[in-house]
């Protein structure tokens, strides 16, 4: 259902508004909890205040829980969530800058808007200050790009690079961040001289964090079936299918579909690089690259209900871990073509024709391949005169645009 | 009679409630929150007015121009819109607003605004390594569990402490 608007459910002419009202939510919930004092957030660095801490835990573990929890509901498709991509140097270099911009500047870049809007002086000069500092990088890209683009890991999850589940990575974070605030306002009371009377007079929390902790175990007890996508192929449907070898198409079916065109229509998936599908290419094949076979485009393609959609690399290794990995997310009826690009020229052209003499179906089959060859080396065909190009060379299908984030 | 300003929001509610925004966020657009992007847009619109050709030549910027409606009519502008709006609210409703230099005891308005500037530069440039600053990279990143999020996260909040003690005078007496 939810994402919204990557689903088609809004229409994307409202997203502008979208973002406005979600917006005046952002910015008047940052001005209330005291966003707007470059004090206040500077406190968080020097014990005095540690209202970026409390407020910027608790919001991270609220909107980590909401989706998980939207997720197990089937409310939300989480493979729709943009999930930032992991730079490992840039991301560490640019958060050791803005750690330093932090305590110099007091502020974050939302957090000074919201200050200057209110007319924090402080808060202008230091926007001003990033639009310098903007340009700077924008000037001197070039310079900064090795570093910006390198060390690429991909879009990452902490829980999968500290070998956990995300429901145990989850219910840990809960827990530390509940011990943060009890140590955190320690530590507050410690540098401010607060009175015992005026810490015992403050709400004790048990409430809330019990309820967290609930959630946060009843995240945890959750089956992981339903987590991510409720229409996923179980392992066991899937060990059945691979086992029977039911997902294989062999070349003469494939050959049969191109040649004869419509009867039996085939919908063939290149699933190796562009520059190998580039070079050499079955007719009519759309090139998805195994890294993409996720992607929202790819799935349109595979799904196809009309086509029998056949995944094919050079041999079949590539084309099976794709067959897997797209059955696995729920995608139905694909097939892989046995024996790949070379099985598929080996039958087609390089087999010498066995002896008819003996076996009536061998006799057809050679006449079959005769026929396939006469089509793929003279672009001659009866059944389908008007796809004349030659030999088996490509035909570039459209490719599915991937669409990176911001 | 002076307007004294209403107590901020308990933190943990406001953290709830600025969880709900986030969650929102995604529920609807499948991607969270961000405010360094709205910047970076009037920085690239604005050098694109001036110098178009210089503009092309950069990837960098001409990334902006090259598919789309151009820099400023994306999400993160309309919801940075949203931001000023909404703090503004906030800030007349709760009697906040007016010109002030907010500072630590031991420092002149000048002096912290030269820092103020200076800290706005280094986040400004910060955030294009981070590929967002601390709402679009470390919060919108930690809510989806990316690596990448947490690694932001900790590294500002790291250099953060690190550096902390040399400034100590910028902000406590």
């Amino acid at each position: 259902m939810a994402p919204l608007i990557p689903q088609g459910f809004v229409n994307p002419d409202l997203n502008l508004f979208f973002a406005f009202v979600i917006g005046l939510g952002f910015g008047y919930v940052l001005e209330q909890a005291g966003f707007s004092s470059s004090r206040k957030l500077a406190g968080v660095f020097y014990g005095y205040d540690f209202v970026v801490l409390r407020v910027f835990f608790t919001a991270a573990i609220t909107a980590m829980s909401g989706l998980l929890i939207f997720s197990y509901l089937g409310w939300i498709d989480d493979r729709l969530l943009y999930i930032n991509p992991t730079y490992l140097w840039s991301a560490i270099i640019g958060g050791v800058i803005m750690g330093v911009g932090f305590i110099l500047g007091g502020f974050c870049p939302g957090t000074s808007m919201v200050a200057a809007v209110i007319g924090k002086i402080d808060a202008m000069v230091f926007v001003a200050g990033m639009f310098i500092g903007i340009f700077i990088f924008g000037e001197f890209y070039e310079v900064f790009e090795p570093l910006y683009m390198g060390s690429y890991l991909g879009g990452i999850f902490v829980f999968d690079s500290l070998g956990m589940s995300r429901e145990w990575f989850a219910m840990m974070l809960i827990a530390v961040a509940l011990m943060a605030f009890v140590v955190t306002q320690y530590i507050e009371d410690q540098i401010n001289k607060v009175s015992f009377e005026e810490k015992s007079s403050r709400p004790a929390y048990w409430t809330p964090a019990l309820i967290i902790i609930g959630l946060g175990v009843l995240m945890i007890m959750l089956p992981s079936q339903p987590r991510s996508n409720w229409n996923e192929t179980s392992a066991q449907k899937l060990l059945t299918n691979v086992v029977n070898g039911n997902q294989l198409v062999d070349a003469d079916e494939v050959a049969y579909s191109l040649v004869n065109g419509k009867d039996r229509p085939l919908r063939l998936v290149d699933v190796r690089s562009p520059e190998e599908f580039a070079q050499f290419s079955l007719p009519g094949a759309v090139n998805i690259p195994i890294g993409q076979i996720l992607e929202n485009q790819s799935e349109a393609i595979l799904s196809d209900k009309t086509n029998k959609v056949v995944l094919y690399s050079n041999a079949t290794t590539l084309s099976s871990e794709a067959w897997l990995v797209a059955t696995r997310a729920g995608i139905e009826d694909l097939y892989v073509l046995d024996g790949g690009l070379n099985g598929f020229i080996q039958t087609v052209f390089l087999e010498k024709p066995a002896d008819p003499a003996h076996n009536m179906n061998l006799a057809y089959q050679n006449r079959f391949r005769e026929k396939a060859r006469q089509y793929f080396l003279s672009g001659q065909s009866a059944a389908s005169p008007k796809t004349l190009s030659v030999p088996v060379i490509q035909t570039v299908g459209e490719k599915p645009k991937a669409k990176g984030g911001c | 009679m002076k307007n004294i300003p209403k107590p901020y929001m308990n933190p943990y509610l406001a953290g709830f409630l600025l969880g709900l925004v986030l969650l929102a966020a995604f529920f609807v657009t499948g991607r969270g929150l961000g405010a360094s992007g709205t910047v970076k847009s009037v920085v690239i619109t604005t050098v694109g007015k001036a110098a178009p050709e210089h503009v092309a030549n950069n990837p960098f910027y001409s990334e902006y121009f090259s598919e789309g409606p151009g820099p400023m009519k994306n999400w993160l502008v309309y919801l940075s819109l949203g931001v000023l709006a909404g703090a503004f609210f906030s800030g007349a409703m709760s009697g906040r607003l007016g010109f002030k230099v907010d500072k630590g005891p031991r420092i002149s308005s000048g002096t912290r605004l030269i820092f103020a500037a200076s800290g706005g530069l280094l986040f400004g440039l910060g955030a294009q390594f981070g590929r967002g600053c601390t709402s679009g990279a470390a919060l919108t990143g930690m809510a989806v569990l990316s690596s990448a999020g947490f690694l932001t996260m900790m590294a500002i909040f790291g250099s953060g402490y690190m550096v902390a003690y040399f400034f100590r005078k910028l902000w406590i007496s």
